[in-house]
């Protein structure tokens, strides 16, 4: 009765299991069960199978109350990526420009820092959080559904680079069809491959705070992003704030809890010297704006607002979002 | 051998072609009778009822023979109400209330009403420019077409009446004067002037580029903003076409019957602002015998598309082809037809299905789902056409104070500038500008395609500022106006 012949059977009956099922149909399946040729098919897919009693198993995943009785891995990387300092980045499919931002902005510097950012391939901050690492560093996504599968469809394009230098996890087998019930396990497992969890943006009772809620019973450490007390998409990472959760005002702190020194980023936007640029620059730091309202404020025309904001956005001192520009501060 | 025959010419339009019909009547002794052939559709077989009723009408005789009209060539597919006319004056002349040879050189044109009237038909533009090419002078037609038969080099014979008609062919009225004068020449009145909109720099910025380089426009934005009222201010900033410009739309919205009556040449570009439901037909041109759509009747001037997403996807997909080439090309049962389509093309559309998304003061509903479903609506390849993509947020309550601003007129005369100095200059990408535009492949990854738009607009932009080469400032300007990260996805 191997591991692999329980994530096999879960997968036949739809069902989530984490030791192997005392029934009469688990006995006769194993029976017919030729595990030899499931693994020739599985690394014939460019897939393979992590049990939880193998010895590269990540450690910090066995190490919570219900670790799964397995994981199937694709992508490039050696599994001994995941021993890595690593920290989760969840938040709200559903995000804001801000939400996205400073989720892709996290990505890139912890990855940066050698940190592996851990997600779960959803839209909107889970997604930034990917792309942000895959700037500077590893990811890894963890799946809701069977691992052959790209769930949501419009993350192919992303799942296959998080592949390419990075691993794509999922407890299970493939043909497995996501379901609601299987994104709070997912959830487990991200927050149980992580040493802290940053959650960026999330409503009242949304998924992001579930994860929170698994890392803080691991004892893991639970960051939050700030965010606008008058904004939905703050009330759930505000709220955690409230509990007592670490606010993350910058990389460094999210890097402090983990004990890393921060290092300086050589590619840190400096701010900008030409008189009209720190004009239009001054005007976009405090509050987002459009080109118009800015043609105002600086008494410059549209066209060179435009080039402007333009050359600003290209040395990323400033955001755009649905025709708002928003500063952001080096 | 018995009865007698009398012929007129008119001409059968075949998409916006010319085709020469001649109208034969033949008049036997025997039961009376009235019969057309020579594939004739319902309308034109319609005509027998008008032309005896405009005979009776106009105090001259229907003649009480057994009559047969035959419009030759028979195999050319007749449409319309335009061959009233020509069959009532074949008609007449069979049965000598018209000299033998006193249609000799003329062409005909025009519906009758009962009463003997004429009235205007579409495509008489069209029609005389067959006439000229045929080698007839004349041309008579209802008064209102006289002007653009007068276009077409052809003589106008002006008539209100068939008994006017009659009266001129028999020399009892004199030859008609001088055809009257353009009529639209001023044009310009009746388009909204851009002085009327407040604050809206970017926006009023884009439409000065776009006038100046031709290029396609995407207005991205909440609903209320004011997207329509900037897009029907475009063809106000649009130069005045020139004549062979002119002649060309002229010709197309003749054929479609959109001209007003007693118009001269289209001077101002037109626009064209189908609704969101219309069929693939309607906006490219079909029917069984091939009709300009929409995008044909916005040749040389603004095709406007209102909530672009909504938009059925052949409609969008079909636009592909005119865009690409100038052209759109109809194959019906009833023939086939290359259509001038060389428009320029705004749209507009939400950023989520309910239209919060960037607009500060309201909350977006949409799911992601929905969200990502709404933008695939719109192709990549269709987006890809636009080398203005303007995102234009609620402007805010201060904005809308702002002072007057500058009239139409004004603009359109830096834009003919400018272009003059597209024509004269060969604007290249500087070597600052170069680097920069480097930096923004690497920075943003941009495409090949989107590199050459950027490129393209910036070029435009340049010559806006009268400059001898692109700087990077033109550059820079030109990469502001791509798509938002919110569409491409």
């Amino acid at each position: 009765m191997s591991e692999l012949a329980v994530a096999a059977f879960a997968a036949e009956t739809g069902a989530h299991l984490l030791e192997p099922p005392r029934e009469p149909r688990f006995a006769a399946f194993c029976r017919r069960f030729d595990e030899g040729a499931y693994l020739a098919g599985l690394g014939a897919a460019g897939l393979s199978w992590v049990g939880r009693s193998d010895q590269r198993f990540p450690a910090r995943l066995r190490a919570i109350h219900d670790p799964p009785i397995g994981v199937f891995v694709r992508g490039e990387a050696e599994l001994e990526l995941l021993e890595r300092p690593s920290v989760a980045v969840v938040g709200a499919r559903a995000c804001s420009p801000y939400g996205s931002e400073v989720a892709t902005r996290l990505g890139r510097e912890l990855a940066r820092a050698g940190v592996l950012v851990v997600s779960g391939l959803a839209r909107g901050v889970d997604a930034c959080a990917h792309r942000g690492a895959l700037e500077s560093g590893h990811t890894v996504a963890v799946l809701g559904c069977g691992i052959d599968r790209d769930y949501p469809r419009a993350h192919a394009q992303l799942a296959a680079c998080v592949a390419e230098t990075g691993l794509i996890l999922s407890e299970y087998a493939p043909g497995v069809e996501p379901a609601p019930w299987r994104f709070p396990a997912r959830n487990r497992i991200v927050a149980g491959l992580a040493c802290a969890t940053v959650v960026v943006e999330a409503r009242e009772r949304s998924g992001a705070l579930i994860t929170a809620d698994l890392a803080l019973e691991e004892g893991r450490e639970v960051l939050a992003v700030p965010g606008e007390i008058t904004s939905h998409l703050s009330h759930g990472t505000n709220a955690l704030l409230r509990l007592g959760a670490t606010p993350v005002t910058s990389v460094a702190d999210v890097l402090e809890a983990l004990g890393i020194d921060p290092a300086p980023d050589p590619d840190a936007p400096t701010p900008p010297v030409e008189p009209r640029l720190a004009r239009v620059h001054a005007a976009v730091v405090d509050a987002p704006a459009g080109v118009d309202e800015l043609v105002r404020l600086t008494g410059i025309g549209a066209g060179e607002v435009a080039a402007a904001l333009a050359e600003l956005e290209l040395r990323g001192l400033v955001v755009e979002a649905a025709g708002l520009f928003r500063g952001v501060i080096a | 051998m018995g009865g007698v025959l009398a012929r007129t010419v008119t001409h059968a339009l075949v998409g916006i072609e010319p085709r020469r019909v001649e109208v034969e009547a033949h008049l036997q002794r025997g039961i009376p009778a009235f019969a057309i052939v020579g594939l004739a559709d319902r309308a034109c077989q319609e005509a027998k009822h008008r032309v005896r009723s405009g005979i009776a009408s106009a105090e001259l005789e229907f003649p009480g023979h057994r009559i047969t009209v035959n419009l030759a060539p028979a195999g050319l597919r007749k449409e319309g109400s335009g061959f009233d006319l020509p069959i009532a004056l074949a008609v007449l002349a069979a049965s000598h209330q018209l000299p033998p040879d006193a249609l000799d050189g003329h062409a005909a044109i025009g519906e009758l009403a009962l009463d003997g009237r004429l009235r205007p038909v579409a495509g008489a533009l069209v029609a005389a420019e067959g006439a000229r090419r045929a080698g007839l002078t004349r041309l008579v037609c209802p008064a209102e077409c006289a002007p653009q038969v007068a276009l077409a080099g052809v003589e106008p014979v002006p008539a209100s009446h068939l008994a006017e008609a009659v009266a001129y062919l028999r020399g009892d009225r004199d030859p008609p004067g001088a055809p009257p004068a353009d009529a639209d020449e001023a044009g310009y009145d009746g388009i909204p002037d851009l002085a009327d909109v407040r604050g809206q720099e970017r926006a009023r910025r884009a439409l000065e580029i776009a006038a100046v380089g031709g290029h396609n426009v995407l207005l991205v934005g909440p609903p209320g903003i004011g997207k329509t009222m900037l897009a029907r201010r475009l063809p106000g900033i649009l130069p005045r076409l020139d004549d062979d410009a002119a002649l060309e739309v002229t010709r197309i919205h003749s054929v479609a019957g959109v001209l007003s009556p007693g118009a001269g040449l289209v001077r101002v570009p037109p626009f064209r602002a189908p609704h969101h439901t219309a069929s693939a037909a309607a906006i490219v041109g079909g029917g069984s015998g091939p009709r300009p759509g929409e995008a044909s009747l916005a040749h040389r001037g603004v095709l406007y598309l209102d909530e672009l997403p909504e938009f059925q996807r052949a409609v969008l997909e079909a636009l592909r082809e005119p865009l690409e080439d100038g052209v759109v090309s109809v194959a019906r049962v009833g023939g086939r037809a290359a259509f001038p389509a060389c428009f320029q093309l705004v749209g507009t559309m939400n950023l989520c299905p309910c239209g919060a998304r960037g607009d500060p003061g309201a909350a977006c509903v949409c799911t992601p789902q929905r969200v990502e479903r709404y933008r695939e609506r719109l192709s990549r390849a269709l987006l890809d056409r636009f080398d203005l993509v303007l995102a234009v947020p609620r402007p805010r309550g201060e904005e809308l104070a702002a002072a007057d601003a500058e009239r139409s007129a004004d603009v359109r005369v830096r834009v003919l500038l400018a272009r003059e100095h597209l024509a004269v200059h060969d604007l290249r990408v500087g070597g600052a500008a170069a680097e920069l535009l480097t930096r923004a492949v690497e920075r943003r990854a941009l495409s090949a395609r989107a590199r050459a738009r950027t490129a393209r607009v910036a070029r435009t932009i340049a010559a806006l500022a009268g400059a001898t080469e692109i700087e990077p400032g033109h550059l820079a300007e030109a990469l502001s106006y791509r798509p938002p990260a919110e569409l491409t996805g």
